[in-house]
């Protein structure tokens, strides 16, 4: 059919197509004649153009504060260089931030219990995850006094560094339990984010698996929440806030056992 | 500020964000995100989904900045086309994992006929050509415009708006035919 001799019905079609609504064979049809004719293509992309405005008539809403912290914290891991990720076959089961709290609610005893569990019941567990879990399991059981407890996880849940608190001993343990690994010319930061006033730096995370910080258990009690931020090498200078974006975030819960 | 002023300074932030400049993505965020996210709201309805919609289709502009001068298009339009893409894949995701309770989705998306009309401030905010289709909406009939708008942002056929807004088939297909009649009369001579 020359489409371009009958203006209206043209433009009523490419309307219809452009809205959407001009379905099945109908609209492959058209498709055809926007190929092979000129004008059926220049009146096709004019109405195209035009639905399209309908995405900017819509009612604005301001979107939560965090929508934009997170681009930003997926933008960082995307440009960190030397960024490993965690083992494919264990992400789902260590995204299960619900299941680490629980374990740590629940005790010591009980979260070694549930690993093992986990480990027998997940046939996808890569041995890399294993070992990882095996090493947890040696260092929870090798720090008896352990009463504060908290997993912080990146903003996909995944569940990357355990934070383990030794108030006895002023001793504040951090382990890595995802693959993520700062630049070099980076440093993490661990903060307490007290209910009010501004986050208190913890200290500054060497590049190793295993962080020993010290602690004493008025730096934490009653904190909700412990926090990693991404900042240049050695920290940030001086007694301010985290300055780079917050990576990973948990509660910190207090050993009910 | 302008439409045809904000639409060049969008340009230029798109230009930069194409150049992997994360400054110009945040200035691109604070001049549109509230745009964008009441889109996405409006077209799956569900704040956390529509705070993901936002956050992936941000991602994707600052992946594909550099696509947008090809597109010829204004540039908040090219980025609500992203946004809608995104909106759509998420829900086709929920239909599908969701195959046996898409009683509970049709009761999210449905009763949408209400407050759709842009206000003013958003009008000012719209390119030459979304100010242009905006004026020659008003002067449809609400149901018309909002049934339109809905065929085209969730990109809905006859039927599923029919079943949607529990309408009769009919006259979904009767509004849709008057409204792009009218719209298209009211379009002609403009951009």
């Amino acid at each position: 059919m020359r489409l371009h001799e009958h203006p209206e019905l043209l433009d009523r079609l490419a309307a219809s197509y452009a809205l959407g609504t001009l379905r099945g064979g109908a609209r492959r049809r058209f498709e055809t004649l926007a190929r092979q004719q000129p004008a059926v293509q220049a009146a096709c992309q004019h109405w195209l153009g035009r639905m399209a405005s309908l995405t900017e008539l819509q009612p604005a809403i301001t979107p939560p504060p965090y929508v934009w912290t997170r681009i930003q914290n997926q933008l960082q891991l995307e440009t960190t260089p030397r960024l490993a990720t965690p083992p494919r076959g264990a992400i789902g089961w260590w995204q299960s931030l619900a299941l680490w709290r629980t374990m740590a609610a629940a005790g010591v005893c009980a979260t070694v219990a549930a690993v093992v569990v986990g480990l027998q019941v997940n046939q996808g567990l890569r041995s890399e995850a294993g070992a990882q879990i095996a090493e947890l399991r040696q260092q929870l059981q090798a720090t008896p006094q352990i009463q504060y407890v908290a997993v912080l996880a990146d903003e996909k849940s995944t569940a990357s560094m355990l934070v383990t608190i030794d108030p006895t001993n002023n001793t504040l343990v951090l382990q890595r339990v995802s693959g993520f690994q700062e630049g070099g010319d980076r440093s993490l930061q661990l903060w307490a984010l007290p209910p009010s006033g501004a986050p208190r730096s913890l200290g500054v995370l060497g590049q190793g698996p295993l962080v020993k910080l010290t602690a004493a258990e008025a730096d934490v009690r009653e904190v909700p929440t412990l926090a990693i931020s991404l900042e240049p090498r050695g920290g940030v200078p001086g007694a301010g806030g985290p300055t780079g974006p917050v990576l990973f975030k948990g509660s910190l819960i207090q050993r009910m056992l | 500020m302008q439409p045809d002023t904000r639409d060049l300074e969008l340009t230029t932030l798109l230009d930069r964000v194409a150049r992997q400049d994360a400054s110009a993505l945040k200035v691109l965020y604070d001049r549109s995100a509230s745009v964008l996210f009441g889109l996405a709201m409006r077209v799956v309805r569900n704040p956390e989904w529509a705070e993901d919609v936002v956050q992936e289709s941000y991602l994707t502009i600052w992946r594909s900045a550099g696509d947008y001068r090809a597109s010829l298009s204004p540039p908040m339009a090219w980025m609500g086309l992203i946004v809608r893409s995104r909106a759509l894949d998420l829900l086709r995701r929920r239909a599908a994992e969701r195959a046996d309770r898409t009683d509970e989705l049709d009761e999210t998306l449905a009763d949408t006929l209400e407050g759709d009309a842009p206000n003013p401030m958003d009008e000012v905010q719209a390119s030459q050509q979304a100010r242009a289709l905006h004026r020659c909406l008003q002067q449809l009939e609400q149901a018309q415009r909002q049934v339109l708008s809905l065929a085209y942002l969730r990109d809905l056929s006859h039927h599923e708006l029919a079943e949607q807004l529990r309408l009769p088939l009919g006259t979904v297909k009767t509004w849709i035919r008057r409204g792009l009649i009218q719209l298209r009369g009211c379009m002609a001579g403009t951009i």
